[in-house]
């Protein structure tokens, strides 16, 4: 009897952690913030493809660990996958993620880009990359908002 | 009978351990298990829709395309002020990331119009900016941008069979790198989608109510901000005006305006007075950054 109980609580265990949700960050990077807004301070940063164990719900934010950092993340920036199974800390990946990762890298990629720019050197993607890369530094945004009586959701 | 019970959880919590492990740790495992990967992304991608990162790069060409027809200005106090606004907007919209982030550009031409590529990069014309009077109309106007990004309007111009042939072409293909052959026509899917959305943005413009839909999504947004949501309406309506004179532009791919001010009217939530000293502070901003 005391055998089964112990073998129940172990696949008690094993199932909770096997079937912990997890969700996948869908932005290029991103990052686990101390507290549930967009201006807390970063813990750790994340990049696409990364996998988060979900921790907890708070509004908009799932609260995740990633590796040995617990912090939140806004629902934008993740999404659930089905075939989730474990966390992706770096050097810890499923096969499944492996092959998501590949089915991710497919279709309108950085390849196709390269030969339609090929095809078009008309395009002006060089301006493209100036406006992708004048950013605004966050303390500035969070600084307007004050200035101008707004709000942070 | 009891004995046999014990086994079952052991048996599941090796099965368990063995899912959750690692597979690096079983040699060549992938390779065994090769062609039963492929067969599974070939089905899960059957009928998967752009996926975010997808949407970026149809995005960046809708842009590039955008600025083969436009522009971009040089104004950088003007693009800073746009960025911010943007930035607050998209903070406080439905989807306030996105795969490569919201970016902000003003066009040099005096008509009037913004539009939105897909993925985030969100073109306003230095007419369209003249023609909002204040800080809060300039936001609104931002805000309907952003909440067709957040619907994936733009993504939803291209044509259904054309991305079905894209993923029959990806669906087919175990590797990341494509051979030329493949490349030559998954570009050719690329282009077309381009097309798709380029003429949607800027020639034939949204469904009536796609335009509907992002002006309800604009005045949440902005009421979450702390913006006046009723903005968009005052915009609209000066726009109408504006509009009777000017005619093309966004009179040409946006529903008639008076009919947007008909259906907004009624769904603007219900907020504070805004304090003065944020709409002095906003309007003298406002008034250094728009000339």
């Amino acid at each position: 009897m005391k055998r089964t109980l112990t073998f129940s609580t172990i696949f008690v265990f094993v199932a909770l952690s096997v079937l912990a949700e997890t969700v996948t960050v869908i932005t290029r990077d991103n990052a686990i913030r101390e507290y549930a807004k967009f201006f807390a301070p970063v813990k750790a940063n994340v990049r696409y493809n990364d996998r988060l164990e979900v921790l907890a719900t708070q509004g908009d934010w799932y609260k995740v660990k990633y590796g040995p950092s617990i912090g939140y993340i806004h629902k934008s920036a993740v999404e659930q996958r089905v075939a989730a199974m474990s966390a992706s800390y770096p050097g810890k990946r499923s096969s499944v993620s492996q092959s998501e990762a590949a089915l991710a890298g497919k279709g309108f990629n950085p390849q196709v880009e390269a030969s339609y720019k090929n095809q078009h050197p008309e395009m002006k993607f060089y301006l493209v990359d100036s406006i992708e890369r004048y950013v605004v530094p966050d303390r500035e945004v969070a600084q307007f908002i004050t200035n101008g009586g707004l709000r942070q959701p | 009978m009891m004995r046999k019970l014990s086994l079952f959880p052991a048996v599941f919590v090796m099965l368990a351990l063995f899912a959750s492990c690692d597979t690096t740790g079983f040699g060549n495992i992938s390779q065994h298990i090769g062609t039963a990967m492929t067969a599974v992304d070939a089905t899960s991608s059957a009928a998967r829709p752009i996926s975010e990162e997808e949407e970026y790069y149809v995005g960046r060409a809708v842009a590039a395309k955008i600025l083969g027809t436009y522009k971009l200005s040089t104004d950088a106090h003007l693009t800073r002020y746009v960025n911010l606004i943007g930035r607050t907007v998209a903070l406080g919209s439905d989807k306030p990331y996105t795969y490569g982030g919201y970016h902000f550009a003003v066009l040099d031409t005096p008509e009037i119009n913004a539009f939105a590529a897909p993925g985030g990069t969100i073109f306003i014309t230095a007419g369209m900016v003249r023609t909002t009077a204040n800080e809060d109309e300039l936001a609104a106007v931002l805000a309907h941008e952003v909440a067709h990004i957040g619907k994936r309007d733009g993504i939803a111009a291209i044509k259904s069979a054309r991305w079905t042939q894209a993923l029959t072409l990806i669906g087919t293909t175990a590797a990341k790198n494509y051979t030329s052959s493949e490349i030559s026509q998954l570009v050719s899917i690329f282009e077309g989608s381009i097309d798709d959305v380029f003429k949607t943005l800027v020639v034939n413009g949204y469904g009536r109510s796609q335009e509907y839909a992002a002006d309800e999504t604009a005045v949440m947004t902005l009421a979450r901000c702390g913006y006046d949501p009723k903005a968009l309406v005052s915009f609209l309506k000066r726009l109408e005006q504006r509009g009777k004179s000017s005619g093309g532009g966004i009179m040409q791919t946006h529903p008639g305006t008076a009919d947007r001010i008909d259906n907004i009217s009624g769904k603007i939530p219900a907020t504070g007075a805004i304090h003065p000293r944020a709409i002095e502070a906003r309007t003298a901003r406002y008034n250094q950054s728009v000339r």
